[in-house]
């Protein structure tokens, strides 16, 4: 990793970082921190892309709406290649002539749309009110000449056969004003709008109204409403308008209708020859409206992918140093120092394009600063390495804890979740997941399920590793298997319900696992329970060993020779006496045959100890051990001697190391030498062409204040965290344990309740039962056993690392190298 | 058979991960197929031994009550 300063000249910059975008492999540090966001040279450049976007946006809205095909189609010459400012003009003027037309189109669209709500609306009246007056006119004949004395010549006119009109508004004897008011009103709100008039106009009023039978568009609601004509008759300008306003806080639309019917059929015609031009229109402007959009559509996945792009790059020249008078931008940033040929290629073809005389210049600065961490994974190591990440990203130069954990990961959720049957489903559906991995790609951009398919190598391995372990626990879906032969033996003759029977010792061990006749024993969890405690201490002191151990690399990289000798070697004394010889005495316990006998058919040795007592006894009595709890000649003093050397490492851990660096910090101050403090920044020369690297010093501030008393803490916190950690997370290895049996006894609960019953049973509907009983029982494995116990012994080994591991020997600070790429920007918006 | 079992194919082990040490020189990521066989290894014998030890010299004998008794 190597930091490097590039000097572009003004008008090759743009070809510049969109070659060095397409390349990503640099990533730009930011030379103006001290600058607002709003105050940046390339601010208005970056807002003018973000108005070519918004009307990209608007135009794909619309063509989404319109259910016109995106083409998927990327136009990879003009999106790939360097774009000159010209090439960009032309876009920009494209992407605003289609835009304007699109938006008068959808405008005049709307406007179309409306106009011909009226126009239907209208129609829908004229047709009604016509039937309205009529019946009025039927009313009016049975009503009978009762009325105001006006409705004689109604009845003229009846008599007379003649047609309606007379009985419009000026009709009638003194009172000539019966005018009406027609409308359209939603169906739901007819009998609010009777009551309301009723009520206001105090019974001067006579409402009438029919429904429309087929519902009506309004292109301001989605639905479509059903809708009714009214018409009110009411005494009276003041009367009418109450009721217009009335009619038209109800939400009604009120339209002109002719009383003259021959009239109303004048206007009914040319309301419907309008409605017919205006459909005509309508189409036109349809057609017109797609084709824009079609057109447009075609290019507008290459233009958005430009947009991006080249926002991209203003942002990132947004970063740079830019030099008004020299007319050249300065970049900073880190990039691999493998990848400078690569890169100087790529600032050659950006030259080039641009066709410019004037070439990049790459320095490379030499700084101790902390480069940021860059890691290659490949597909199967990278979900390893994002879970390392998740705890904290190794800081540069440090040991990866990621290695490791390919392999010892999926060993300890193993032992957690040791079943073969349930291993193989496991280890199948993560097969599935990778070998069709491209295809299921489309997985990674769900919300849910992405982790599964991130981690689909994880999976598969956590799967073969358990399959391991549960030959090794010698359980399948909670059954015990025989393919070795068994070392035990259970009696022939005797037996039955209720009687307790001892199995005989066959010379031999079962060869692979546990023997199948634990299975069937009662006091089977007697045996497993103390043989996989036993296993998680000695596992877990193996993997706390390897922790410790990482240390000596990281230390011999960064040249601390003092942490080796002195912080390496009293933790692992310390870590080895105590629970190394706790280790010991495990195997030894195994090893040893406590009921042998010798020659004369004595026992040879003394009834097995206990351990953990003779753990506790080290410390509470040391220097004694009681007869009965010996295991071997001269444990006692075995015991004191690493009681001792534990107890030595103690202030060797605490004091030797911050005296050491104190002594090393006086003899420098004592030889008369001061610590350097001095900024100097590195200072263009205007006449260094040639593209060729050159070496530049550049030196920084050094804070170096030496603080012993700080040193002293440090070294105390370390001290005391190590050596009570030691006992704490040995034991926290115990998990192990814990976790397997829950999952065992879960397992088996679930065999011997659901599908064993059904095995027993007798009867015609066995059967039946299987075949439910089957399905709960899998149902229940699958989503319990391998679900649920699975995240949770995943979550352990998780911690197990995080904590238990890393604490050993992971600092963690370091910063992921994220280089300026177009894939990046381009995946980014694409969620 | 016993411990020296144990002991013997600790010793097959050990040598084969030395082999690992040697192979894999033209794959495209050695540390990687190095660490991850070794580790591989180490862990499967470990636990295989564990296991193969904890019975070797039972302290405890299996007893159960519901025997089925063939007549």
């Amino acid at each position: 990793m190597s930091l490097i300063q590039l000097y572009i000249p003004s008008d090759v910059v743009r070809y510049t970082v969109s070659q060095l975008g397409e390349l990503g492999l640099i990533q730009f540090r930011d030379l103006n921190t001290e600058v607002s966001a709003f105050q940046r040279s390339f601010v208005n450049d970056v807002r003018r892309f973000d108005e070519i976007e918004r009307k990209l946006r608007y135009l794909r809205s619309q063509i989404e709406r319109s259910d016109v095909d995106v083409y998927d189609f990327l136009d990879e010459d003009f999106a790939s290649s360097s774009r000159g400012p010209r090439d960009i003009d032309d876009m920009e003027e494209r992407i605003n002539a289609h835009e304007s037309r699109v938006v008068k189109l959808t405008m005049a669209y709307k406007n179309l749309q409306l106009k011909n709500l009226e126009l239907i609306e209208n129609k829908h009246v004229l047709e009604e009110v016509s039937s309205l007056f009529s019946e009025i006119t039927g009313r009016q004949q049975t009503a009978g000449p009762q009325g105001a004395g006006g409705r004689s010549s109604i009845d003229a006119a009846r008599a007379g056969g003649m047609d309606l009109d007379v009985e419009h508004g000026s009709v009638v004897g003194h009172d000539i004003n019966v005018g009406f008011v027609t409308g359209v009103i939603p169906r739901d709100r007819v009998s609010t709008l009777e009551r309301v008039l009723w009520r206001s106009l105090r019974g001067n009023m006579f409402l009438n109204y029919v429904d429309i039978e087929e519902p009506i568009h309004d292109p301001n609601q989605d639905e479509p409403v059903y809708k009714s004509a009214f018409i009110v008759f009411a005494h009276g300008e003041s009367l009418r308008d109450r009721a217009t306003r009335i009619a038209e806080s109800l939400g009604a639309t009120l339209y002109r209708v002719d009383s003259n019917a021959e009239r109303r059929q004048e206007e009914l015609i040319d309301t419907m020859s309008r409605i017919d031009d205006l459909h005509q229109i309508l189409e036109n402007n349809n057609v017109a409206r797609l084709t824009e959009l079609t057109s447009v559509s075609e290019q507008i996945n290459t233009w958005f992918t430009v947009v991006r792009k080249e926002k991209a790059v203003y942002h990132t020249l947004n970063l740079f140093n830019y030099d008004a008078n020299r007319n050249c931008l300065i970049a900073e940033g880190w990039c691999a120092t493998n990848d400078i040929p690569a890169i100087q290629s790529a600032l050659h073809i950006a030259t080039e394009d641009a066709g410019s005389n004037v070439p990049t210049i790459l320095h490379e600065l030499r700084t101790t600063k902390e480069p940021p961490t860059f890691i290659r994974t490949n597909k199967f190591t990278e979900g390893f390495q994002n879970i390392v990440d998740a705890y904290g990203v190794p800081k540069a130069g440090e040991v990866n804890p990621g290695l490791f954990t390919c392999i010892t990961f999926p060993f300890l959720f193993a032992l957690m979740f040791g079943d073969l049957g349930h291993g193989f489903l496991m280890t199948l559906s993560a097969a599935l997941l990778c070998i069709y991995e491209r295809r299921l790609s489309w997985l990674a951009k769900s919300e849910s399920l992405r982790m599964f398919y991130s981690g689909r190598y994880i999976i598969l391995l956590m799967g073969i590793f358990s399959m391991f372990t549960g030959l090794l626990y010698n359980d399948i879906f909670s059954r015990a298997m025989s393919i070795f032969a068994s070392g035990w033996v259970w009696p022939t003759d005797k037996g039955g319900e209720g009687v307790i029977v001892e199995a005989t010792r066959l010379g031999h061990t079962y060869l692979v696992g546990i023997d199948p006749a634990w299975h069937h024993a009662s006091n089977s969890l007697l045996f497993t329970n103390s043989y996989k405690m036993k296993m998680s201490i000695v596992l877990g002191v193996i993997h706390m060993t390897l922790g410790i151990c990482l240390q000596v690399p990281n230390a011999l990289h960064f040249k601390k020779r003092i942490n080796i000798i002195h912080v390496f070697v009293p933790q692992i004394i310390f870590l080895f006496s105590i629970f190394g010889y706790l280790v010991f005495a495990i195997i030894l316990k195994w090893s040893t045959d406590w009921y042998a006998r010798d020659a004369s058919g004595e026992l040879t040795h003394i009834s097995p100890p206990s351990l953990l007592n003779m753990l506790i006894y080290m410390f509470l009595s040391p220097g004694s051990v009681s007869e009965s709890e010996t295991m071997f000649r001269g444990q006692a003093a075995l015991q004191t001697l690493l009681l001792l050397t534990a107890l030595v490492c103690v202030p060797w851990m605490l004091l030797v190391k911050p005296l050491i660096l104190r002594r090393e910090h006086q003899k420098i101050i004592s030889e008369g030498y001061g610590r350097i403090s001095s900024h100097v920044r590195v200072s263009t020369d205007g006449d260094e062409l040639g593209g060729a690297v050159v070496m530049t010093e550049q030196e920084e501030m050094q804070e170096d204040d030496f603080d012993f008393g700080d040193i002293m803490i440090n070294q105390s916190i370390h001290t005391i965290e190590f050596c009570l950690n030691s006992i704490s997370n040995t034991a926290s290895y115990l998990r192990l344990w814990a976790l397997s049996l829950a999952h065992a006894q879960l397992s088996e609960v679930l065999w011997t309740m659901t599908f064993l019953p059904t095995l027993k049973m007798h009867g015609a509907l066995q059967p039946v039962a299987i075949f439910c009983g089957f399905a709960v029982w899998f149902l229940l494995t699958f989503f319990i056993l391998i679900g649920m116990e699975g995240l949770s012994a995943f979550l352990h080994a998780l911690r197990l690392h995080w904590v238990e591991f890393n604490n050993k020997f992971y600092d963690g600070t370091g910063v992921k190298f994220e280089p300026f790429s177009f894939k990046a920007v381009l995946d980014e918006t694409e969620e | 058979m016993g411990g020296a079992l144990v002991f013997w194919v600790g010793v097959i082990t050990a040598a084969i991960c030395v082999a690992m040490l040697f192979t894999f020189k033209n794959m495209s990521d050695p540390t990687l197929w190095r660490t991850c066989s070794i580790l591989t290894l180490s862990c499967c014998y470990l636990m295989w031994a564990i296991t193969y030890l904890a019975q070797l010299h039972p302290i405890i004998i299996p007893k159960r009550d519901n025997l089925r008794v063939d007549l």
